[in-house]
């Protein structure tokens, strides 16, 4: 039995790795959502119900990363106000398959983005990380990639993916992983092998819910 | 009419206000009343402050506190035309805020033997105990406080309380009548007014034989048999002696006007008192520079949320993405206001086979309550975030003539003061509508601390009306805008927000 760690110094990690590591404000909300997840005696619809409202939130935290300019609009009462306006040209892509969890709610946030996709599985004798399948916008390399992954244990996968997209010449700056757990040496052999990135999170913790992908498409 | 009785309540600044709706669908709204012969202005908007002059929101004042109402007794025999009186005094008060009790639907459920007599037209329905005395008293005085009340419906056919009950809400002024009004001191104690309607007996009789006949289908002679051997003891022997209790005689009750007009001014002038003072207290202009207070929660303007802003207040954003774009608002809001619930730690067994000590929300029932129509909206959103959570309605509507509030529908969850309530509506202005949905609450017993008022946009002049009245409430917004126009829309605003939301605004070309 491990004591638990929590509240991971996110002061830490940010000391460590910037701005490019992005955690989530825990309250008590955000918190209660990752203990359900966490918990073994969640229900399954209760699993789906609570991943989805923290995939939400960590998906309107990796929106606010995205780039814009200002602008001035006129409200219905005539007034101006002083607005903002997203630039075009965003795009999500999926690590499957746990990554496909968080599709739903990208789209629930921006209904037409194009998503790609990359399948990663690790080789049963050398455990590496190989790029088994991957299908992305052909301008992908033009675009800003929320990269969707919810569990981060080694990072090995995401490392592979990050590869696979930079294959298609996308650059490591335009990449902003969309994270829910991960483990510090996650975190830290990604923001070493790629410093430009951003990773958007809601808790580094050493042990993370490596259950996610099974209770949620109820493989298990 | 007498004129006269209006004038006190028209400021000098009561130039008719054409309310001018971007929706341009005032005209269809607009209500009157009857018997209105002026338009006077009873609500005055400031900047930062609602004024009511006159028919303000009921039964409670700026602060919020409960105002006692102002209740006028009537007293009479059988068919002396009390109600015609009551309903003569409403319709000349011209006060939108006005319960009408009868003493009638507090007759004592008959028993086996007792509903026997009563069919032989043997049971004393004109004697002081045939009333539920201490029901009455009850209601009425909880009525005076401004609070709701479940009004028995008696049946006069089978002689018992119907099983659904009429709900009445406090109000301004409370009119009660009934034929043993002034036979209590309990009762009498509770009335500011005491009105005893003189009718000639001939004529009482007269109309009760039409009456007991056509409406309540009873034959010419019991009715005759009863009216002998019990109205008219009764009323020589108990209701004519409480004349002496009255503070105006009405004789020849509905048709005296001159009498009806003398009671509408003395109340006119009883309200206008308690009006003036409160507008005093109103004018302080150290308010002027008030900061925001404590129980306001503005969500982090991140460049989400004011990218959002930007499409949801822009005047060309279609239908379409107006809906999307408030959508996601909304569950920002929701998923903010629900970290300020209170949670408790908890420890939770993990499938990796540790110990995490997380966060619970607390053993608590969370019920929304949206002011109709826009906070409809928000009701998808806050059950995307809190399952199974049960939804209430409330309709108040905008009086575009003087700008008031009125309660017009209300649906609770039961037990509505066991729940935390996010009381939900798309914006807040001048907080009148919200106010006024909290008070309802509060009537329902739901303890101020337990109120959330969620909103996504709201006038400094609001967040500082609905904190003033009530401090207790949190409320949650994710905009604050500085000002409010005479058409009391928020600027630079967002316009109207349930037009936009349903389409109601205006066809498009």
């Amino acid at each position: 039995m491990e004591p638990d760690v929590i509240p991971c110094t996110s002061a830490l990690d940010n000391e460590l790795f910037g701005s490019s590591l992005k955690i989530l404000r825990v309250t008590d909300n955000v918190r209660e959502l990752q203990t359900m997840l966490r918990d073994k005696s969640t229900s399954r619809s209760d699993f789906i119900f609570y991943a989805d409202r923290l995939i939400r939130l960590v998906v309107e935290e990796g929106l606010n990363q995205l780039p814009y300019r200002e602008c001035v609009i006129t409200t219905p009462t005539g007034q101006t106000y002083d607005g903002l306006r997203y630039e075009k040209g965003n795009c999500g892509v999926s690590i499957m398959r746990s990554g496909e969890a968080m599709e739903q709610g990208l789209r629930d946030c921006c209904r037409s983005i194009r998503l790609g996709k990359i399948l990663i599985t690790s080789d049963e004798e050398t455990h590496e990380a190989r790029s088994v399948y991957a299908k992305v916008p052909q301008d992908v390399y033009r675009r800003k990639v929320l990269l969707m992954y919810p569990i981060m244990n080694t990072g090995n996968t995401v490392v592979k993916a990050v590869n696979v997209l930079q294959e298609h010449s996308v650059n490591e700056q335009n990449i902003i992983l969309l994270n829910l757990f991960c483990t510090p040496q996650a975190v830290k052999q990604i923001l070493t092998k790629f410093p430009g990135m951003t990773i958007v999170t809601t808790e580094v913790h050493p042990v993370t819910p490596n259950h996610f992908g099974q209770k949620y498409f109820g493989t298990d | 009419m007498s004129d006269c009785a209006f004038k006190f309540n028209t400021p000098s600044s009561a130039s008719d206000r054409v309310p001018k709706s971007p929706s341009k669908t005032g005209a269809g709204k607009k209500k009157s009343y009857a018997t209105s012969t002026t338009k006077a202005t009873r609500v005055v908007h400031t900047a930062r402050r609602t004024l009511y002059t006159a028919g303000r929101p009921p039964w409670y004042d700026s602060h919020g506190q409960l105002k006692d109402a102002f209740v006028i007794g009537i007293c009479g025999g059988s068919a002396s035309g009390k109600t015609t009186v009551a309903k003569k005094i409403i319709e000349a008060l011209d006060v939108p805020w006005v319960s009408l009790l009868s003493m009638d639907s507090f007759y004592k459920v008959l028993n086996e033997e007792q509903h026997e007599q009563a069919a032989r037209n043997e049971y004393n329905f004109d004697h002081p105990d045939a009333f539920d005395v201490p029901l009455l008293a009850a209601t009425l005085q909880r009525l005076k406080e401004g609070k709701s009340i479940d009004v028995p419906v008696y049946n006069f056919t089978t002689h018992s309380r119907d099983p659904h009950m009429k709900t009445i809400y406090g109000a301004n002024v409370i009119v009660f009548e009934g034929i043993m009004s002034f036979t209590s001191k309990e009762l009498l104690k509770l009335m500011d007014l005491k009105v005893f309607v003189d009718t000639d007996s001939d004529i009482r009789l007269a109309r009760r034989l039409k009456r007991d006949i056509t409406e309540r289908g009873r034959d010419l002679e019991g009715v005759l048999k009863q009216y002998n051997k019990f109205v008219k003891p009764s009323f020589e022997h108990y209701i004519e002696p409480t004349m002496t209790n009255a503070d105006i005689i009405v004789p020849r009750g509905g048709e005296n006007d001159v009498a009806i007009n003398l009671i509408v001014l003395h109340v006119h002038t009883q309200l206008l008192a308690r009006g003036f003072k409160l507008r005093n207290k109103l004018a302080n202009p150290e308010s002027k520079h008030e900061p925001m207070p404590d129980t306001l929660f503005v969500l982090e303007k991140t460049p989400q949320v004011h990218g959002i802003h930007t499409f949801i207040r822009n005047q060309d954003t279609n239908r379409d993405e107006f809906i999307f774009y408030s959508k996601r608002l909304m569950r920002l809001l929701f998923e903010y206001a629900m970290s300020m619930l209170p949670f408790k730690a908890a420890a939770v067994e993990t499938p990796q086979g540790y110990e995490y000590s997380g966060k619970r929300l607390t053993d608590i029932k969370i019920a929304g309550v949206s002011i109709l129509r826009a906070g409809e909206t928000m009701e998808q959103a806050l059950r995307e975030v809190c399952k199974d959570v049960s939804i209430g309605k409330i309709l108040i509507q905008t009086n575009l003539d003087t700008g008031e509030p009125e309660l017009h529908y209300l649906r609770l969850p039961k037990d509505i003061r066991d729940y935390r309530v996010f009381l939900m509506d798309a914006t807040v202005a001048t907080g009148a509508a919200a106010m006024m949905a909290i008070r309802v609450l509060l009537d329902h017993d739901v303890p101020e601390e337990n109120i959330t008022l969620c909103s996504l946009l709201m006038a400094e002049s609001g967040v500082h009306s609905v904190a003033y009245a009530f401090p207790a409430v949190k409320i949650v917004t994710t905009a604050v805008d500085k000002e409010v126009n005479d058409d009391f829309h928020i600027l630079p605003g967002i316009g109207n927000f349930g037009d936009r939301f349903f389409g109601t605004d205006f066809l498009e070309n």
